[in-house]
């Protein structure tokens, strides 16, 4: 096909060539190109079949407003063919064609539509009952557009950008352009973001004089020239708004070019002020088969020859309600479109400059006639115009109708925000109002019409926010104001008015197939709400988001409503505005997870690491889940475990203690130096949420540890706990500052002497104790006696960069013994063996101190110091109908060890197993479990639920804990 | 959630950084003498004020300070506090 | 036998042309085909320390003064003091050598609680703004200024000790262990400009030009 050749308004570089793959055959086309104007250059006319109908589709808008275009572009559905740009080698395939789009072998649908009223799906198929998984299964396989195949992969590069800004203009038209160059002018930092892949809006592709000598083409570009120029103006194009929240928070996706490092990349702005210029688009006429391929918007067919270069057809009939459409039928026809008449459903108003202009191209133009009825098998052939009564009828042959109701505007951003759209009667728009603050509208969307005063607006709105920012620029509005008020105001627009017809396939949406005649059946059923129609419907739940249907929608319910009072008002909007991929919105996401300093070794090691919080951890280094020969090598020998993530804190200053007597339960005043003292951290209702170890470094300077999943939130918990106090203390998160190293096993003591300068017998160092030593004189290393494990063992906190040092240093040291790795598994099975809780694992959130048996760490007598849990651990004190932590073994010693989890069942769910696990050391299971107070006594019997059990309940029964070394003489060695 | 909040330190950040602390009630009782009911009305029971309410915040991402501000929660957007407003 | 070393939490995944013995640092001088900016630096090896009291401008444990007002930072003889909020501070030693700690228990030694990095050159403000929503381009506040808040959604202490346009040099500490994922994360959202790792000497430079910068405005 020929393409207009020379026009100065074209966006294509035709003197390169693109070719794309579609439904298996090649098309060429022009650099600049996007999918649907390739294929519609080269004759394409059916781009798709309809949802439920298999109607054919064509293209009717270029921006995406309806499913009409979508197809598949390289594995990936739903690809809107009107805003993606051609790449070289891209393969298209039509979608939702059983064959292909000219012949579909389900397009018999289209003559079922009588089986498919509206909300057929919720009323029919039920009854009877059997049926309802054979439709079910063939509604199922019908529904929905494109496929997408499991193993596809998303390819290029998913991004994003917090692009920080002042002012943040929405379209770039003549009025956001003009509040951009407002703002920018004060030295703002100003981001406009235009949703097409260029600046100038409606301006860029109409040759009617802005001013005389200056078409408007060429007044949108010499704007859009000055803001590139702008060094304090970014410029996001092809960038769609999405959401639009309150404090300004607006968020979009751009999709990238050939040139751009990213396929698609979400963009989120805060900015101070937000001017909003999104302009119009055209609200679709109704009329029978409004949907036939050849249909399109005014924008379409001008912008299709004007900017790409293509004509719609051969010969046109113009059914408009605007003068756009006057001047597109009068533009078109000089560019060689041969157009039969011009029906404008207004009977007056046009602009009295453009109907002789018709004339004088000898066009035909019918004012207060509108089109009734197209015409064609499969696509366009002829049209029936009628005048507004339907008593006059007139048939025209014509391969393209432009067909348009008229102007209405794109109000989803402002919606988001929060603003009332009502129903303006002068205009035909819905207007907004109740804007909030920092927010302002701007341009046609307000009904402007007249270039110079949609410049104007959109300067003053960039002045208002221009004040936003705490400028004064308050003579400079007034003075727009001003000059403002001299120009033409809001236009008036045309009424709705639909066609005299039947209804039965007028379309009000294209994406879900919903004519008139199922929003009459909708009414009929008592539905009077627009928003419950729109859901009985489903008219404008499509992917366009009530592109089509959006605002015809209201306005035909509220027309066809007998009450006078009912005033329109468009469905409620939600972010997306329009569809965005998953991919976009996830973003790079680099995942972000913390490592200790000697992670390297850990997987050297042969480390299964898993996430622990936010830490990277060594599960186990064995093939054995259960962790056997770690387990037993801490027993009998030596074993080294990276206990890095411990929360570990400095607390110092004259009210420290006070600070730290507030959130331990213990009396804090014990805690001295050279000495460990253990204790827990309760909440408000006296649930355990922490413990740990302190000592005292020196007067009012102490150190202590928290577990893992706490160390990020200590500060702030013992910070809001003092935050009436005025407390003179500091802390310190010390956290990641060292690494630790529990040494642990009967061997320990000989391989920590071999390197360290002080005395490390269990008299010089006794257990519980805390000392500091240097390893080979030059690693400073804080060492505490504690038994997590059960055995003798020095927990090691060294800084953390020496670390991986002092790990080799004590593996060397260690060689003799075999000293080796153990990991979390091991570690679990040890502790449970000797009946140590971990807090999560042997509680959970209603779980108090007095539950898991450790009380007594409870100091009843320290009131002065307004312990945190300590009222409801008086209250909680005796009660007995609180789950208790209990030890258990398996009534047969030869079963395994029940599940993590599993419910311990009398009737009913009577609690449940903590951890269990099958000891080594005893030969038999062992468990903690958390059951109701009367299965707490010893020897009583528990009967545990697996969930693949089938009836056959596991018997344990309770024993007195720890399992191992009752008396604890091991990590006392 | 589009929420702002002023930080005293480090100024009007997204509402992401910060940590909810509840309803500003005032210090907790003293707990010589208190019953279970009052403790409990003093932990759990939010006054839940459909409007400008007063609730401590902490800037958890950034600086650590614990503060309170005014909200109006029917909006869910930061105001000035009462005193600052004709009512 | 094992050896004594410090390591950093951040290790690139670059080849180094020359290296220099710090104390027990290993500290890489210069990495192969360093580019020509932006710049991706590990400082971890820098002496930090935070320094907190209730009455902040009186504590002296360094011969230079304690910036006012929160958010506000000094550069003095190579000492980054940042002012963090009312009573803290965090003060990073930002020279070569290795000063004496000071014995003030009001001050804690954080080398190696955090990992430092410096992101300098061109376009490097064109890099964060992919990394974090945090304002780091506004005009109001002057180099160098402190600003605590999330980056790649980690919360970290970012200084900006120089800014023009979107080229200028930040420092910023995270974390220790979120160290190399930091560092991955910022190389990987650099590729586009270019963002190479550097070592000690390119900081060398950048640290005179900050000082000369800075003089010529005082």
């Amino acid at each position: 096909m020929k393409r207009l050749a020379g026009l100065p308004t074209l966006r294509v570089n035709s003197a390169r060539a693109v070719s794309i793959e579609y439904d298996g055959k090649r098309f060429h086309g022009v650099e600049g190109d996007t999918v649907a104007t390739l294929l519609y250059a080269n004759g394409t006319r059916i781009f798709s079949r309809s949802l439920k109908y298999h109607r054919p589709r064509g293209l009717y808008s270029l921006d995406g407003q309806s499913s009409n275009t979508y197809v598949d572009v390289d594995d990936i559905p739903n690809v809107c063919a009107e805003n993606t740009f051609v790449g070289n080698g891209m393969r298209v395939e039509p979608q939702n064609v059983l064959g292909t789009p000219e012949h579909d072998w389900m397009a018999f649908m289209d003559k079922l539509s009588w089986a498919m009223p509206a909300g057929f799906y919720y009323t029919i198929f039920h009854k009877p009952a059997r049926l309802w998984p054979i439709a079910v299964r063939h509604i199922r396989k019908t529904a929905g557009l494109g496929s997408l195949s499991p193993d596809v992969e998303l390819r290029g590069r998913f991004d994003q950008i917090y692009p920080a800004a002042d002012v943040c203009i929405i379209g770039a038209g003549p009025a956001g352009m003009s509040a951009a160059l407002a703002a920018a002018a004060q030295k703002l930092r100003v981001i406009l973001l235009e949703s097409r892949p260029w600046l100038g809006g409606y301006f860029d592709y109409r040759t009617r004089n802005h001013k005389p000598g200056m078409p408007l083409y060429l007044r949108g570009r010499q704007l859009a020239d000055q803001l590139e120029q702008a060094p304090n103006i970014r410029i996001f194009k092809h960038t769609a708004v999405i959401g639009c929240y309150s404090n300004n928070l607006i968020t979009a996706f751009q999709r990238g070019s050939e040139a751009d490092c990213f396929a698609e990349r979400y963009v989120q702005i805060r900015a101070e002020s937000v001017v909003v210029a999104t302009g119009c688009i055209e609200r679709p006429l109704l009329f029978e088969n409004n949907d036939r391929p050849g249909i399109m918007q005014i924008g379409c067919a001008h912008r299709l020859a004007r900017t790409w270069g293509v004509l719609a057809g051969e010969q046109a009939v113009f059914s408009i309600g605007h003068d756009l459409g006057i001047e597109a039928a009068i533009d078109l026809h000089d560019l060689g479109l041969s157009i039969a008449c011009v029906a404008d459903v207004r009977e007056d108003g046009c602009d009295p400059a453009l109907p002789p202009q018709l004339e004088a191209r000898n066009i035909p133009f019918y004012p207060g006639w509108v089109a009734a009825k197209a015409h064609g098998r499969k696509v366009l052939k002829k049209v029936t115009l009628t005048n507004l009564s339907g008593v006059c009828k007139q048939q025209f042959d014509c391969d393209t109708l432009v067909a348009s109701a008229g102007l209405t505007p794109v109000t989803g951003p402002l919606a988001l925000a929060g603003a009332r759209l009502e129903y303006d009667a002068h205009t035909g728009y819905f207007l907004p109002t109740g804007i909030p603050q920092k927010m302002h509208a701007a341009g046609r969307m307000l009904g402007l019409e007249d270039p110079t005063a949609i410049e104007l607006s959109g300067r003053l709105a960039g002045l208002r926010a221009v004040a936003d920012c705490g400028m004064a620029v308050g003579a400079t509005i007034s003075g727009v104001e001003e000059e403002l008020a001299k120009l033409p105001g809001p236009a008036r627009g045309s009424k709705f008015v639909v066609a005299p017809v039947e209804g039965k396939k007028t379309f009000v949406c294209f994406d879900e197939d919903v004519t008139i005649q199922n929003i009459d059946q909708a009414m009929r059923l008592g539905f009077d709400v627009t928003e419950l129609i729109k859901r009985f419907t489903s008219a404008g739940t499509g992917p366009g988001q009530g592109g089509i249907a959006g605002h015809n929608l209201p306005l035909y319910v509220a027309l066809t409503h007998r009450s006078p009072d009912l005033h329109p008002r468009p469905t409620t909007v939600r972010p997306p505005l329009v569809p965005t991929l998953l991919a976009t919105y996830a973003g790079t996401n680099h995942p972000m997870s913390k490592r200790t300093p000697v992670h390297a070794s850990q997987v050297a090691a042969g480390g299964v690491m898993e996430r622990l919080q936010p830490w990277q951890r060594a599960r186990r280094f064995c093939a054995d889940t259960t962790a056997r020969a770690e387990i037993e090598n801490v027993r009998t020998n030596v074993g080294m475990l990276d206990a890095s993530t411990l929360g570990k804190f400095r607390i110092f200053g004259p009210d420290a203690l006070k600070a730290l007597q507030r959130v331990y339960v213990s009396d804090m005043a014990r805690v001295s130096t050279g000495r460990m003292y253990y204790s827990a951290m309760c909440n408000e209702d006296g649930c355990v949420i922490d413990d740990g170890v302190a000592t005292q470094i020196a007067e009012n300077d102490y150190y202590f540890t928290t577990s893992t999943g706490r160390a990020g939130e200590t500060s702030e918990w013992i910070r809001y706990h003092t935050r009436y106090d005025r407390w003179d203390f500091h802390i310190i998160n010390l956290t990641d500052a060292y690494g630790v190293i529990n040494l642990a096993g009967p061997n320990a003591r000989k391989v920590l002497e071999k390197v360290v300068d002080g005395a490390v017998s269990n008299e010089a160092f006794p257990f519980l104790g805390f000392r500091e030593f240097m390893v080979h004189g030059a690693i400073p290393v804080r060492a505490m006696r504690l038994g997590f494990v059960g055995e003798l063992s020095f927990e090691l906190h060294v800084p953390s960069s020496y670390m991986q040092s002092l790990w080799d240093i004590l593996e060397e040291a260690g060689e003799e013994f075999a000293i080796w790795n153990f990991g979390l598994e091991a570690q679990n099975t040890l502790r449970l063996e000797k009946g140590h809780v971990i807090l999560g694992s042997e509680s959970e959130q209603r779980t108090t101190l007095h539950d898991i048996g450790l009380g007594f760490f409870w100091h009843r007598d320290k009131l002065e110091a307004q312990t945190v849990g300590a009222v409801a651990l008086k209250q909680t004190e005796n009660d007995t109908s609180r789950l208790k932590l209990v030890g258990f073994k398996m009534e047969e010693p030869a079963a395994r060890a029940p599940r993590d989890g599993s419910p311990i069942v009398a009737e009913r769910i009577r609690g449940y197993v903590c951890t269990a696990r099958y000891s080594y050391a005893l030969k038999e299971p062992v468990g903690m479990a958390l059951v109701e107070g009367y299965l707490a006594k010893n020897a009583t019997r528990l009967t545990i639920f697996e969930d693949d059990c089938k009836g056959e309940l596991m018997k344990a029964k309770v024993v007195p804990m720890p399992f191992y070394d009752p008396t604890g003489k091991r990590m006392r060695m | 959630m589009a929420l702002t909040i002023t930080c005293p330190i480090c100024g009007k950040r997204s509402g992401y950084e910060f940590r909810f602390g509840g309803e500003d009630k005032g210090p907790p009782p003293q707990a010589a003498g208190l019953t279970p009911a009052a403790w409990c009305d003093y932990v759990h029971r939010n006054n839940c004020v459909a409007g400008v309410q007063k609730e401590w915040w902490c800037h958890r991402q950034g600086c650590g300070t614990w503060f309170s501000i005014y909200r109006d929660t029917t909006k869910n957007l930061e105001v000035a506090g009462p005193q600052s407003e004709d009512v | 036998m094992a050896t004594i070393e410090r390591r950093s939490p951040v290790a690139f995944p670059v080849r180094a042309v020359r290296s220099t013995k710090i104390g027990h640092w290993t500290v890489v001088q210069q990495y192969t085909n360093e580019g020509e900016g932006p710049w991706l630096i590990d400082l971890s090896h820098h002496p930090r320390w935070d320094l907190q009291d209730a009455d902040i401008r009186r504590c002296k444990p360094f011969p230079v003064n304690v910036p006012v007002d929160p958010g506000t930072c000094t550069l003095d003889r190579g000492l980054l003091v940042n002012r963090m909020n009312r009573t803290q501070c965090s003060i990073w030693h930002l020279l070569g050598d290795t000063p004496q700690p000071p014995a003030d228990p009001v001050c804690t030694e954080t080398t190696d609680a955090t990992a430092l990095m410096a992101l300098a050159g061109g376009k490097v403000f064109a890099i964060t703004e992919k990394l974090t929503n945090l304002d780091l381009t506004d005009p109001g506040p002057k180099p160098p200024f402190l600003l605590q808040g999330p980056f790649c959604h980690v919360a970290c202490q970012l200084v900006i000790a120089q800014r023009r346009d979107l080229d200028g040099t930040l420092l910023l500490a995270c974390s220790r262990g979120y160290g190399q994922d930091m560092a991955h994360a910022i190389l990987q959202a650099g590729e586009e400009f270019d963002l190479r790792p550097a070592g000690e000497d390119q900081w060398r430079n950048l640290l005179k030009q900050i000082q000369n910068e800075r003089s010529e405005r005082f």
